[in-house]
């Protein structure tokens, strides 16, 4: 401190003869030193109010309770100041522990996309923040490719520490991956078991099976996808009734089906695409099927890259909601 | 250890008795106007969570004297509702939350040592500590 | 954007009113003002959602966990005011199976 009383008496008494801005760089770096030091600030007024008592020893008597009272207010201040430094501090430290998170997450939940000759399929999942509150799996065996597109209530890291349940509950459901009531009703239970009241699960589960040259499907609470015909050249919804998972313990699922000709798709996607919130009077289910519309002729990727990119731009940059997407096309 | 004084903690002007005991003692001992500040401050904070919060208790101020080495001791005591986690109360960020046990973090940080000792539904008393160097 | 909560007893029915948008930021301040609710055997709550504009699902799961305290509870609830586009979102998550929700009135234009 001593050292530091030296050093800012020289720098002030200095500005007091010159007055130029080569005293105020001299200034703007002790600052640096001080922050570096972690000087409170009701220190540095006490510097300051030792160093005016040094250079004018006469004039000081009527100032000094003047600073004294400054270094009272002061001190309220510091106490705010090293709250927040603090904050920062902690902060910066669970953003840390939040990209991990991040990066366990999309290991754990990776999924492939499946190959197959009679469909192709195409996927963009971004997240709104750090950790994805949509999750898309994909299951197959020989007789069947399916797709599970999810939105989990709640964004962030209580979505994702949901999710790893749902990707073991799908993987132990091989066997009746080509019955959609079925692998819905399994996950409810599962998920109304070992979630809290106010957390729930939509989803989307669908599976083409070639054998039957039918798409099932069947939907627990989420937005109906879309069916384009190609043939028709007209899109329409796939809607099918069924309550979020996690709500009721006894829930049934229905199953629904659709035959696929060539070119025809099934468009998956999470309110996150559909949503547009400003404005009751937008045909926002119409704005995304003009858009597909204007690519159908694309591979599934592209047309699911495409759509990314356009709504991003119509929301100006600023989606609101994890955002995904899935193109299923038959050959 | 000698002298002692106290104040109870009743209306809010007995915050400011509080306050003006603390000065008075800090500068017996010879404090520094940036340390009687710090403890002015401290004791402040302290007394102002007892009206907010416990209603009514008591500040407690002893002088000092261990090994040569002189200081002042500052004990906050009341028979409120008590602080249920007192780890939690030491983390920054909890005063923006208001309540019990606000800003004591702050307190601790303008202070040498804080303890404190919390029984839920039965009280809390704080003792904090500052040597002259 | 601002979201209020406030309740009103009438008639053995306890009224809540639900004003702005609810979605992540203002989730946990409905919240507390549905857990704040004592429920006692038989008592009817009707929630007026009519200046509502916004849900997103975090506030959707917050009416879920109140339905499911006031059915555990003995009460009953029903959601009224719904405007066109969250009676929507209550049929698309099969809400509107399980809850008792009532649309907006209508209300003639003279």
């Amino acid at each position: 401190m001593e050292e530091l009383e030296r050093e800012y008496h020289k720098i002030l008494s200095d500005y007091i003869k010159d007055q130029n801005e080569r005293n105020l760089y001299i200034g703007q770096n002790f600052v640096r030193q001080l922050i570096r030091r972690n000087v409170a600030p009701e220190d540095v007024v006490s510097l300051h109010k030792e160093a005016v008592e040094e250079i004018f020893p006469e004039e000081i008597e009527g100032l000094r309770t003047a600073y004294d009272f400054l270094i009272e207010m002061m001190v309220h201040y510091g106490m705010a100041l090293r709250e927040h430094q603090s904050l920062i501090q902690k902060q910066a430290e669970l953003q840390i522990e939040m990209n991990i998170a991040a990066n366990v997450q999309k290991t754990m939940l990776q999924t492939t996309i499946p190959t197959s000759e009679q469909v192709e399929i195409g996927m963009v999942s971004t997240p709104l923040k750090t950790v994805n509150g949509d999750y898309v799996h994909f299951i197959e065996d020989d007789r069947y490719v399916g797709v599970a597109v999810t939105d989990v209530v709640g964004k962030g890291v209580p979505a994702a520490l949901c999710m790893s349940m749902v990707k073991y509950g799908l993987e132990t459901m091989r066997d009746s991956g080509h019955t959609p009531s079925r692998v819905l009703s399994v996950l409810n239970r599962i998920v109304e078991q070992n979630v809290d009241d106010s957390m729930f699960i939509s989803m989307f589960y669908g599976c083409y099976v070639p054998r039957a040259n039918k798409f099932y499907y069947g939907s627990a609470g989420h937005e109906p996808a879309f069916l384009y015909r190609a043939q028709e050249d007209k899109f329409y919804d796939l809607e099918a009734n069924g309550i979020l998972l996690g709500i009721i313990p006894t829930a049934e699922y229905i199953d629904n089906e659709v035959v696929l000709h060539k070119d025809d798709m099934v468009i998956v996607v999470t309110d996150g695409v559909t949503e547009f919130r400003q404005g009751d009077d937008i045909d926002e289910r119409g704005v995304v099927a003009s858009l597909i519309n204007d690519v159908k002729h694309l591979a599934p990727q592209q047309i699911c890259e495409y759509l990314y990119r356009e709504l991003e731009e119509l929301h100006e940059f600023n989606l609101r909601d994890d955002f995904t997407v899935v193109v299923i096309k038959k050959r | 250890m000698a002298k002692q004084t106290s104040v109870e903690i009743v209306t809010e002007w007995d915050i400011v008795a509080a306050r003006q005991l603390g000065r008075n003692e800090a500068k017996a001992l010879g404090f520094g106007t940036v340390d009687q500040a710090r403890i002015t401050t401290a004791i402040s904070e302290l007394a102002r969570n007892i009206y907010l919060y416990a209603r009514v208790g008591r500040i407690d101020i002893e002088r000092l004297d261990e090994d040569g080495k002189q200081g002042i001791l500052i004990v906050a005591s009341d028979k409120g509702a008590g602080i249920e986690d007192v780890r939690k109360v030491l983390e920054d960020g909890y005063s923006t939350s208001g309540g019990l046990g606000a800003g004591l973090p702050g307190v601790k940080r303008l202070m040498d040592s804080m303890d404190i000792v919390s029984k839920s539904g039965e009280g809390t008393t704080i003792t904090i500590t500052k040597w002259l160097r | 954007m601002d979201m209020k909560v406030y309740f009103k007893e009438d008639d053995n029915v306890l009224r809540g009113y639900v004003e702005g948008e609810i979605d992540a930021y203002t989730a946990p301040q409905l919240r507390d003002g549905l857990e704040a609710v004592e429920v006692t055997e038989g008592l009817n709550i009707e929630v007026d959602l009519t200046n509502v504009s916004y849900i997103d699902s975090t506030g959707l799961g917050i009416f879920v966990a109140f339905y499911k305290r006031v059915q555990r509870e003995g009460g009953n609830v029903r959601l009224t005011g719904l405007s066109e586009r969250i009676k929507h979102l209550f049929k698309i998550t099969g809400l509107s199976e399980l809850m008792n929700i009532e649309g907006e009135k209508k209300v003639k234009l003279s």
